[in-house]
């Protein structure tokens, strides 16, 4: 079976004067025919402008305690959520300082050990014979700070 | 209909939460033991907390023995994948044999052993090196690692430890328990890339106490270099030095050479005498610094005095039927100060005879000879006297100059310190504290009447001046006193005494208030070079200089340097005393006493003749010259000390023993 269009190519070949095309009223509720059916639909329009809303103070009500629950959840949960969030934050933070602390006072052991080996006398010998140092005599280091009753003394 | 479907719905979604619930008992409480395991095993760490070794400290807080945190290398041969590979990658990074190291792992693999030690205190570098190659069988562990930063500084006090920090040499053994501390273990909750997030203490981390001893490395330091100096200068064979407080018994140093450095672990074919303290460990018959005990032994059990004439018989005595002479040349009567100052074995020999075996004994006791001083030391010894049952007649004479008895260096500074601080033993200490808490000394105990002790004082000042044995001894602005000895060593497996001697110096300053005492020993030494005045006094000179100057003590003496002193003269050096008793054959009382008599380059004004004056007659001529005079007696000058002529050295005095 030809579909219109088709239909209507043919009668335009066969050199007959072209009918007038009669265009019939279109249904303004008819959709769009579907291609290669014979089924027609047609929707129903419905005019809601006329009506109005009711308000619904339940209902209302109802979405806003909703809401809150949601909101008092969401609150309860990240209330109990972020201690815990925290916490573990906290604690890689901590064992990374711990590790940082260790690692500071290994430092200073090391640090204080080479002190130690630079303060050596037998080093400090050597470097004092570098330079032509000798020994003071007995009696011959005065110290300004005199240490003792002396500066009690004049404390006092 | 729809309640119907509802109904479904409701079921269901009951169904699912009733699995829900069932699966959350099963997990929550049914198997709660069972996952609990698994999390924990998967997620908690057990950390050991390594605990430091105590550091130990000198008395100024300078830091001799410490530990520093390394690194250890293990793997688990079992999970290896490849052992030849293994152990190419290893020995790569960490500087190997690889061969060798092969072997060690194919034997654990074999052997079925799941750990193996591929090196231990490995280097920050290498650890890193070992941690990017993120190998799930190697392991890396904390350790510690013993350093002696001051090298071989007070190595025979502060000992060594072995690769488990456990100390096996000196104070690092015997006070391993303080020194170790405790390790802890924390419980760490670690995230899937085994970073830690929270970590709790299951036991707490005990460092080890710190130890701060009585040595002082400034003075060690010089005791050490001088006693080496002279071991090597007068070819001996080992050589050792103690300084100490003589009121509270700390020892400042403890030297004792050869020597070794604690951070090299024991060598294949190491001199084992280099590891051994010749301070406290290897006695030695002490020769005539021991007739200082017997001098004091004297002054408290009879009525001897320092001027008291002592018959030195011109250098022979006769004893059980055997004519003794002394060495060069001998002495006629001479007052018993005398006989300390120019070291007579007969003089010593006469006053040992008066003071008899019972009460020789007994002093030698209280002085500390014969037993353990108590220094927390390994391997002390405690000397070797005799008790008097089983003495011969020839005991009390030989050990009235120091021989038939054994004592250690230490020993000699116990006794040394019992003149110096007035007649208490005290016991040497080497901790002064634990921690932050001062070790107690022990009470002392009286040995000598404080007049006896500051009589032994003056009389050994004698030996430190012109004409005494130990005048190099002798310091530039101090007073001083001291005594000298030389020993010949005995051999056993000849059985006689050789001409190897044991060279020693015993001594204090100041004179008055004496600060620290200090004893200094060579042993081995060979010729008269090595006798005691002239090996080891020069070695008392430089370690006390030192030590007074470092510790600050005020000078008794005015600023003058003395004039160098000079080697003695063959006369001189000749003062006494090998007792022969004309057999040739091993002696006993063979001393080869030989300290010399010393005269300083002049220097002072000369002494004059006092004799057949009057006391009054006498301090007038010395005050009109300037001379301090010390009278002794009544009547009018008999014996006078240095003789008349002589040349007195700056703080020198005249003994003068008047009798009528």
């Amino acid at each position: 079976m030809a579909t219109l269009p088709a239909f209507f190519r043919k009668t335009s070949e066969t050199g007959l004067p072209a009918l007038s095309p009669i265009k019939p009223e279109r249904d303004p509720f008819q959709l769009r025919a579907l291609p290669q059916e014979d089924v027609f639909l047609h929707c129903k329009k419905i005019d809601n402008s006329r009506l109005v809303r009711e308000p619904d103070p339940q209902a209302r009500g109802a979405c806003w305690s909703a809401i809150g629950a949601a909101c008092f959840l969401l609150a309860v949960l990240t209330s109990v959520l972020v201690p815990s969030v925290a916490s573990t934050l906290a604690g890689y933070r901590l064992q990374a300082l711990r590790v940082e602390e260790r690692q500071l006072l290994d430092e200073k052991r090391t640090l204080e050990l080479d002190e130690a080996q630079l303060l050596s006398p037998q080093r400090l010998e050597k470097l004092a014979q570098g330079q032509n140092l000798v020994a003071p005599f007995p009696g011959q280091v005065v110290r300004l700070n005199a240490k003792g009753d002396s500066a009690v003394a004049m404390v006092k | 209909m729809v309640d119907r479907r509802l109904a479904w719905l409701a079921g269901i979604v009951l169904i699912w939460g009733a699995a829900i619930f069932l699966n959350i008992i099963s997990l929550q409480i049914v198997h709660h033991q069972e996952y609990a395991k698994l999390a924990t095993a998967r997620q908690v760490v057990a950390v050991e907390i390594p605990a430091p070794r105590g550091t130990i400290f000198d008395r100024t807080g300078q830091p001799l023995a410490m530990s520093v945190p390394t690194e250890s290398v293990s793997i688990d041969p079992l999970r290896a994948p490849d052992l030849g590979v293994a152990s190419e990658l290893l020995a790569l990074v960490l500087h190997m044999d690889r061969t060798a190291l092969y072997g060690k792992m194919k034997w654990a693999h074999d052997n079925h052993h799941g750990f193996l030690w591929v090196k231990r205190k490995i280097g920050y570098e290498e650890a890193q090196n070992l941690r990017n190659l993120r190998l799930e069988w190697i392991h890396i562990q904390d350790e510690s690692q013993r350093h002696y930063p001051k090298g071989t500084l007070a190595a025979h006090v502060l000992g060594s430890v072995d690769f488990e920090e456990k100390g096996n040499a000196g104070i690092e053994q015997v006070l391993d328990a303080e020194l170790r501390g405790q390790p802890g273990q924390a419980r760490m909750l670690t995230d899937v890339k085994r970073r830690g997030i929270d970590s709790q203490s299951a036991s707490d981390m005990k460092p080890g106490t710190p130890i701060t001893l009585t040595i002082d490395e400034r003075l060690q330091f010089v005791a050490e270099r001088e006693i080496a100096a002279a071991v090597a200068a007068h070819q001996a064979q080992s050589g050792s030095v103690v300084v100490m407080n003589p009121y509270n018994g700390e020892v400042l140093a403890l030297a004792s050479y050869p020597t070794y450095d604690p951070n090299l672990p024991p060598q294949p074919g190491e001199d084992k005498a280099s590891r051994q303290n010749h301070a406290i460990s290897v006695p030695f018959e002490p020769g005539s610094v021991f007739k200082v005990i017997t001098l004091s032994a004297a002054l408290e059990t009879t009525d001897l005095r320092p001027a008291s004439m002592i018959n030195c018989g011109r250098g022979a005595i006769t004893l059980f039927g055997r004519t003794i002479h002394e060495a060069h040349h001998g002495y006629g009567t001479i007052p018993m100060a005398m006989v300390l100052a120019k070291s007579s074995n007969i003089g010593a020999i006469q006053i040992g005879m008066r003071v008899g075996q019972a009460n020789m004994h007994q002093y030698v006791r209280k002085f500390g000879f014969g037993q353990k001083s108590g220094i927390p030391l390994p391997g002390e010894s405690a000397g070797k006297v005799r008790k008097p049952a089983l003495w011969s007649k020839a005991s009390l004479p030989s050990m009235s100059m120091g021989q038939e008895i054994s004592v250690t260096t230490l020993q000699l500074a116990q006794a040394a310190a019992v003149i110096a601080n007035g007649g208490l033993l005290v016991k040497p200490r080497l901790v002064l504290k634990k921690g932050n808490q001062t070790v107690p000394m022990e009470q002392p105990v009286r040995v000598l009447k404080p007049e006896t002790a500051i009589t032994m004082r003056q009389m050994m000042e004698g030996v430190v001046l012109p004409g005494g044995t130990g005048t190099r001894a002798r310091l530039e602005g101090y007073t001083s006193g001291g005594k000298t000895g030389s020993a010949q060593i005995y051999d056993p497996v000849a059985r006689h005494y050789t001409h190897a001697y044991n060279g020693s110096f015993m001594g204090f300053a100041p004179l008055t208030n004496p600060a620290m005492v200090a004893v200094v020993t060579l042993n081995g030494t060979h010729g008269t070079a090595g006798f005691g005045g002239l090996a080891a006094a020069p070695v008392f000179h430089a370690v006390l200089t030192e030590a007074l100057r470092v510790l600050d003590v005020p000078k008794d003496l005015p600023d003058q340097t003395p004039a160098r002193t000079l080697v003695a003269s063959d006369e001189e050096s000749s003062d006494l005393a090998i007792a022969d008793i004309g057999s040739g054959q091993p002696n006993i009382l063979e001393d080869a006493e030989e300290d010399e008599e010393q005269p300083g380059q002049p220097a002072g004004p000369t002494v004059p003749n006092f004799r057949g004056m009057t006391m009054r007659a006498v301090l007038a001529e010395a005050s009109a010259q300037g001379l301090t005079v010390l009278p002794d007696g009544s009547g009018v000058a008999r014996v006078q000390y240095p003789p008349p002529g002589s040349t007195l050295r700056q703080g020198e005095r005249v003994r003068v023993q008047f009798a009528r």
